[in-house]
């Protein structure tokens, strides 16, 4: 009973995030549609190497996947399809998108949630420790590479990495092993580099998060309070200001998760060539493989704005004072 | 009373520009910031880079393929030659020298002088980028609070489809499809990055709206338009200035990443480009790679602890 009112937002929210997704599905398909190129170019360059007649093939093909239509025409096709669950086929590897999804969507999640853990782990409890000893020597170094971390180009930290451990040392491959069976040691291994290479920032970030949310609650009167109880200084740190810290933490952690799924993990997917769902986007948009873009697109999307009401939720629990109605 | 009202709200509503006093005042609160301070001599010394280096260096596109992989100097590299006819391998070691400070790339060009030119693309990408996303965010967040009702509705939302739209994909997208100009990069990074910034202007101006020396100057008779560009624009322009500055990294960082996965400008030697050079020629010459992130680095650090110098100056409440 206590949260009636939170079912209502939810789905007020959700009706929201489908029209938002709907507005950013229809200005990628008319971007990438209103390019010059076609996705039939590429047959065509098969084609004229081998000599055939270019020009009634290129029809055909534009015939047979419905690109001789008018754009709105195939716009309304595209859409009705998305709305029974077809997300397409994908013309650069000639299998269903929704097929391509499913074998490439696990790159990318382990990549993230590895960095991520990585990352909320060792910055959260770095910014803590930082906030406690603020302005000793150890929160001077810990800001300054805090300031570092955040500064790093992430695609060229890359770069170093596999020049460092894997050129240099030979520690590490230079490139990510698709082979290797996913729960396993080897793959763990060969998660190292890329990990570190999208952990960084995120890390960097999240100590300088962590530490000035920490700051914000250390000196209010509740902790004096806390203090003068005679509470170990353990659990005035742990329950009283980490736990009012907790809020606005979660906020940016969430908020940069949304802009790193697109940012960060893409171009290292890029840089160790993992073939997540960053890369086949990628590789979809130099091949005017449409379906293929608007669909991670869409995907990317629909999870930045799924997290975020999540976020807004978690909220709720976190503080029962915040009520959204 | 009305010339006392009026007397305030002038008073009240310049407080950054046109007032020596308070700009001193945050000069000398930014100064007592050391990394603040490296971050305003390095940027200094990369606009000077910019500005003059180019006429003091070589010329970044000349090619020499004898001169190629070069190391810079102080550093040896092996080079190892396979004879066809003795069906032998001799490496050779080859040192850099003062002709070329930082080494050569694959092509024999000179690295330094495209390192010079790569600064003067990133610095250019950056103000114009980031004064473009300014303009256009400063513009929609002030008329978003200011006009408030349906306006503001249609504005915020537009806002927030912009924000969900994942920008680096965006990005691709765009510079995929109408072609990789350095012109259009830095148009299309500075109309989608304003989002942001709208935000903050719009919280900000908001909260501006409802203080005595805007109910004043309107009371007094001020049009929408004086009291836009009289009294809300020059409130924010403290806030303004820090987001400025934080965000130019951001795009700078934008711009190398484009570059690098092989979207950049063909025609201009950046600092994103050399990298995606140096990434495939890592075990021949490693320089070509790590030259250009260090200056990458090294910018976008200088314009983070700027802006974090600048946010502290501008804040009564921390005492720098």
């Amino acid at each position: 009973m206590r949260k009636s009112w939170l079912r209502d937002y939810i789905i007020k929210r959700l009706i929201y995030a489908v029209i938002i997704a709907w507005a950013i599905v229809t200005i990628t398909f008319v971007l990438v549609r209103a390019g010059p190129s076609s996705p039939a170019d590429r047959y065509l360059a098969n084609m004229t190497a081998s000599g055939q007649d270019v020009s009634q093939i290129v029809e055909a093909i534009e015939a047979r996947y419905g690109l001789d239509k008018p754009i709105y025409e195939q716009y309304a096709e595209y859409m009705v399809n998305l709305f029974h669950g077809n997300l397409g086929w994908s013309f650069s590897t000639s299998m269903p998108v929704i097929d391509l999804l499913k074998n490439h969507w696990i790159y990318s999640f382990q990549l993230i949630l590895l960095s991520s853990i990585f990352a909320a782990f060792v910055g959260i409890l770095v910014g803590i420790y930082s906030a406690v000893k603020q302005y000793t020597k150890t929160d001077y170094i810990a800001t300054f590479f805090s300031f570092v971390g955040i500064s790093l180009p992430n695609f060229w930290l890359g770069v170093m990495l596999i020049l460092v451990f894997s050129v240099k040392l030979g520690l590490f491959k230079t490139y990510y092993d698709t082979t290797l069976p996913l729960f396993s040691l080897d793959n763990l291994k060969a998660l190292v580099l890329p990990v570190m290479t999208l952990g960084t920032g995120m890390l960097a970030g999240y100590v300088r998060y962590t530490r000035s949310a920490m700051l914000d609650n250390l000196r209010k009167g509740f902790v004096t309070t806390a203090r003068a109880k005679g509470l170990p200084e353990r659990t005035v740190i742990g329950k009283h200001v980490f736990r009012n810290a907790l809020l606005p933490l979660v906020t940016i952690i969430m908020f940069d998760l949304g802009s790193i799924v697109f940012g960060g993990a893409y171009l290292t997917e890029i840089v160790f060539g993992i073939p997540g769902l960053g890369q086949i986007s990628f590789n979809a948009i130099f091949a005017n493989d449409y379906p293929v873009v608007v669909a991670v697109t869409l995907i990317g999307t629909f999870l930045v704005l799924l997290i975020n009401l999540i976020t807004d939720i978690a909220y709720t629990y976190l503080d029962p004072r915040i009520r959204y109605d | 009373m009305i010339e006392r009202l009026q007397h305030m709200a002038k008073k009240v509503g310049r407080p950054l520009y046109g007032n020596r006093r308070l700009i001193s005042y945050y000069w000398e609160r930014t100064r007592r910031n050391k990394l603040a301070v490296f971050g305003i001599a390095f940027i200094l010394f990369l606009i000077l880079l910019g500005v003059v280096g180019p006429f003091c260096t070589m010329d970044p596109t000349m090619v020499d393929f004898e001169k190629k992989n070069l190391p810079p100097v102080g550093f040896t590299a092996v080079k190892s030659l396979y004879h066809i006819e003795t069906d032998e391998l001799t490496t050779t070691e080859i040192h850099g020298t003062w002709k070329h400070p930082l080494g050569t790339d694959s092509k024999g060009r000179d690295m330094l002088a495209m390192i010079v030119s790569g600064a003067r693309v990133s610095l250019l990408v950056g103000l114009i980028a980031t004064g473009i996303a300014i303009l256009i965010g400063t513009v929609i967040g002030v008329l978003s609070a200011y006009l408030g009702g349906w306006a503001d509705n249609v504005l915020m939302r537009f806002t927030d489809i912009m924000m969900t739209f994942p920008f680096f994909l965006l990005l691709v997208l765009i510079v995929f499809i109408f072609g990789p100009s350095l012109a259009f990069i830095v148009l299309v990074i500075g109309l989608t990055g304003w989002t942001g910034t709208a935000r903050l202007i719009r919280s900000e101006s908001l909260s501006l709206r409802t203080r005595e020396f805007v109910i004043a100057a309107r009371a007094l008779g001020a049009s929408d338009g004086r009291v836009i560009f009289r009294h809300l624009i020059p409130n924010v322009i403290s806030l303004i200035i820090v987001i400025a500055t934080l965000s130019i990294p951001g795009v700078i960082l934008a711009e190398a990443a484009l570059s690098f996965i092989g979207l950049g400008d063909p025609t201009v030697p950046s600092w994103g480009i050399i990298l995606e050079a140096g990434q495939h020629s890592l075990d021949t010459a490693w320089w070509v790679a790590v030259e250009p992130g260090i200056m990458l680095f090294l910018t976008v650090l200088a314009f983070n602890f700027l802006g974090d110098g600048l946010r502290d100056a501008f804040d009564p409440k921390s005492n720098v």
